[in-house]
């Protein structure tokens, strides 16, 4: 809204304080300023006002500067996470178009589909008429320009930590015009954080398992560091035995049984209510001498709550906290 | 008789036999077989974990009869070294022979220096079958997986052959066409499946690229027996697969059944690259370079060629899986990744430093 207004020279010379002591050529050369300053000013307050009015410039996960000019009606969530972070706001109405997995809450499983996760049928985007599309970090590469090029507007959500879950849905709530309910989600979601961080920040080294987190059997496959279960065990008060491992990848055998986890938590449930790798850390029989398997400490936690940044990511947090601390928990 | 005109001396020697250079290819197989063994002993020593070559010795005595080894080490060591490392290097070096072999026999079946284990849609067959498996209910999978991959293996290759055989005879150009052809047509449906397999899209890349994580004994066990007369039967036809390196219709003249020959040749062939696959994944490039550079420093007769290439082959595949599980310890990388990646160069290496016609 504002960058019309202050280009506009009559609002520069209107202005005019400058002119009681200087000449001419220095009054040019302050009115010149002006627009700069007053672009500042106004963009400052802009930041200030989004709350309220939801057009303006914000900056998305991916670095990329979104205009909003006026508040979405018609949301597509190209991802789970973003179809719950949205629905946790009470934009589910808004809700035109979700992806194959969007599970949760039963409501958006109603919804049209737009593809799968990395698959995006663009057609299908662009005849639903979005306002706004949600996206996230796999679709930086082409489907995010794609849907630009068709002249959409594309905000991408890439948390990769607890806290970057819930700027996201700050930065939701902000552009869709529902501060008020993100600011009310996301005090909420950060009191429980700080619930189990406050009990687990002080302990010693050797007062936190080891954890081993399972997301595939065949092959192992972890999360290393700079992913939100690596985070999440962080601040449930473990160490990830994967902590020369950055994102998810697959890890040695010979890895897990040298650095001997005193917890494994298996994945379970990733989008067809599966248990195996679960079953398979709890049959392994190499596995079988591991702190883990001796103290029977192999527990499953639904992948969807851990590996999608939404608003069940505390729910995610409570539960490793009661795994890896069962006595404080 | 022939043999008295030989002493006679009135022909060259070279020109009725094969050409005898028994000693130096007679050295070169007990020479692989050393290194073979000595390869199994130094990379069970390497590993993500440090374990000291002494250790290991000590590990892997105490395992042998009437020796008395006080055990030093921990639980885990054992573990790693016994049940991580070994069932892996042997199943690599399993594989990596029955490709090789099978390539060395495909490459002679079809006097083609293309051939490889995969021409005629074992790899696809296979492909089909293990993605099916991932598809399955999950609580199939384990056993699924490899059981499918092997039919599908097999299934591919029988109807490649059913659709290319004409009355008694098999033209072997009908058989590369209906196989490629075939294995393309399989191809695009297991990349259909891929795109609509969703979260599971991960495991099987890694199957297709191939790889030996996660390998125990069971299916060392299961995998040897195969591959042991597999080998075994093919290493007999040397001679007969020489003959026909002639002609077909030569070979025929000479004394040989050819289409039989040909039939049981692509079968055991056949037989241990199904078996191959079934567990551990499409390991590319093994089956092609490894009878190449035997040919290229040992020539190309059969009766060497085909033994030299299964130990080769097993001693490349043991080292690239090494390659695969340490490079970038703790993680994994696929071991079709370092066969090509190793592979490729080093071959290009021996073809510019032999700079002769391979076949």
């Amino acid at each position: 809204m504002g960058f019309v207004v202050l280009i506009n020279p009559p609002a520069a010379e209107g202005t005019g304080i400058v002119c009681y002591e200087t000449p001419e050529p220095s009054v040019n050369r302050y009115i010149r300023r002006w627009p700069l300053i007053l672009t500042t000013l106004v963009w400052l307050s802009c930041v200030g006002c989004i709350p309220q009015h939801p057009e303006g410039n914000v900056v998305d996960d991916l670095g990329r500067t979104v205009t909003i000019d006026q508040t979405p009606q018609r949301i597509i969530s190209l991802a789970p996470s973003n179809t719950e972070i949205l629905f946790a706001l009470g934009l589910g109405d808004k809700v035109v178009g979700v992806t194959e997995y969007c599970n949760y809450p039963e409501a958006a499983t109603a919804k049209p589909k737009v593809g799968g996760f990395s698959t995006v049928d663009i057609e299908k985007v662009v005849s639903l008429e979005p306002d706004l599309v949600l996206a996230t970090r796999i679709h930086g590469k082409t489907v995010i320009p794609a849907l630009e090029e068709v002249g959409l507007t594309v905000c991408a959500l890439a948390p990769d930590s607890i806290d970057g879950v819930l700027n996201g849905i700050a930065l939701v709530g902000t552009i869709t015009g529902q501060h008020k309910q993100a600011s009310q989600l996301v005090d909420s979601l950060r009191t429980r954080v700080e619930e189990v961080a406050s009990k687990t920040r002080n302990l010693a080294p050797d007062q936190r398992p080891t954890v081993l987190y399972l997301t595939w059997h065949n092959p192992l496959m972890t999360a290393g560091t700079g992913t939100l279960a690596d985070d999440l065990i962080d601040k449930a008060g473990g160490q990830n035995i994967a902590y020369d491992i950055s994102g998810d990848k697959a890890i040695d055998l010979e890895t897990v049984v040298h650095r001997d986890p005193q917890v494994i938590i298996a994945s379970v449930g990733m989008g067809t209510g599966e248990d195996l790798p679960w079953q398979y850390a709890k049959t392994e029989p190499r596995l079988e001498n591991t702190q883990a398997l001796v103290n029977r400490r192999v527990y499953m936690i639904d992948g969807d709550i851990v590996h999608r940044p939404g608003p069940r990511i505390t729910d995610a947090l409570d539960l490793m906290a009661q795994f890896i601390h069962p006595e404080i928990f | 008789m022939a043999l008295e005109v030989l002493e006679d001396r009135t022909v060259p020697r070279t020109t009725t036999v094969y050409p005898l250079r028994w000693r130096s290819r007679a050295h070169a197989i007990v020479g692989l077989v050393l290194i073979l063994g000595i390869t199994v002993v130094v990379t069970s020593a390497i590993g993500s974990t440090d374990i000291p070559l002494s250790t290991l010795c000590q590990v892997l005595l105490a395992k042998l009869p009437f020796v008395e080894v006080t055990p030093t080490w921990a639980s885990s060591v054992e573990t790693i070294v016994l049940d991580i490392r070994l069932p892996r290097l042997f199943l690599a070096g399993l594989v990596g022979a029955s490709l090789a072999v099978a390539g060395a026999t495909y490459q002679g079946l079809f006097r083609n220096p293309l051939a490889d284990p995969y021409l005629i849609g074992v790899a696809q067959g296979a492909a089909l079958g293990a993605v099916i498996g991932f598809l399955l209910p999950a609580s199939w999978q384990a056993a699924s997986i490899p059981l499918l991959a092997f039919a599908g293996a097999l299934l591919a290759v029988a109807v490649v052959y059913s659709i290319a055989r004409v009355g008694k005879t098999l033209p072997m150009t009908t058989l590369i066409l209906a196989g490629v052809a075939l294995g393309a047509f399989l191809a695009a449906i297991t990349s259909y499946l891929m795109i609509a397999s969703g979260d599971k899209l991960h495991g099987i890349i890694s199957w297709l690229l191939g790889t030996f994580s996660l390998t125990s004994w069971w299916q060392v066990t299961m995998v040897a027996p195969y591959v042991f007369v597999g080998t075994v039967v093919i290493w007999l036809h040397a001679r007969p697969l020489n003959v026909m390196q002639l002609d077909e219709e030569q070979a025929q003249q000479l004394g040989i059944n050819v289409e039989q020959m040909k039939l049981i040749l692509l079968g055991a062939a056949t037989l241990i690259t199904a078996v191959a696959v079934c567990f551990c994944g499409i390991i590319g490039f093994v089956g092609i370079i490894i009878p190449h550079a035997v040919r290229l420093i040992w020539g190309p007769d059969h009766r060497f060629l085909l033994p030299l290439s299964t130990f080769a082959g097993a001693i490349f595949l043991i080292l690239a899986d090494t390659a695969a599980r340490t490079v970038l310890a703790p993680t994994e990388i696929p071991v079709g990744v370092i066969t090509a990646f190793l592979g490729a160069p080093f071959f290009l290496y021996l073809l510019r430093q032999k700079k002769r016609a391979i076949f």
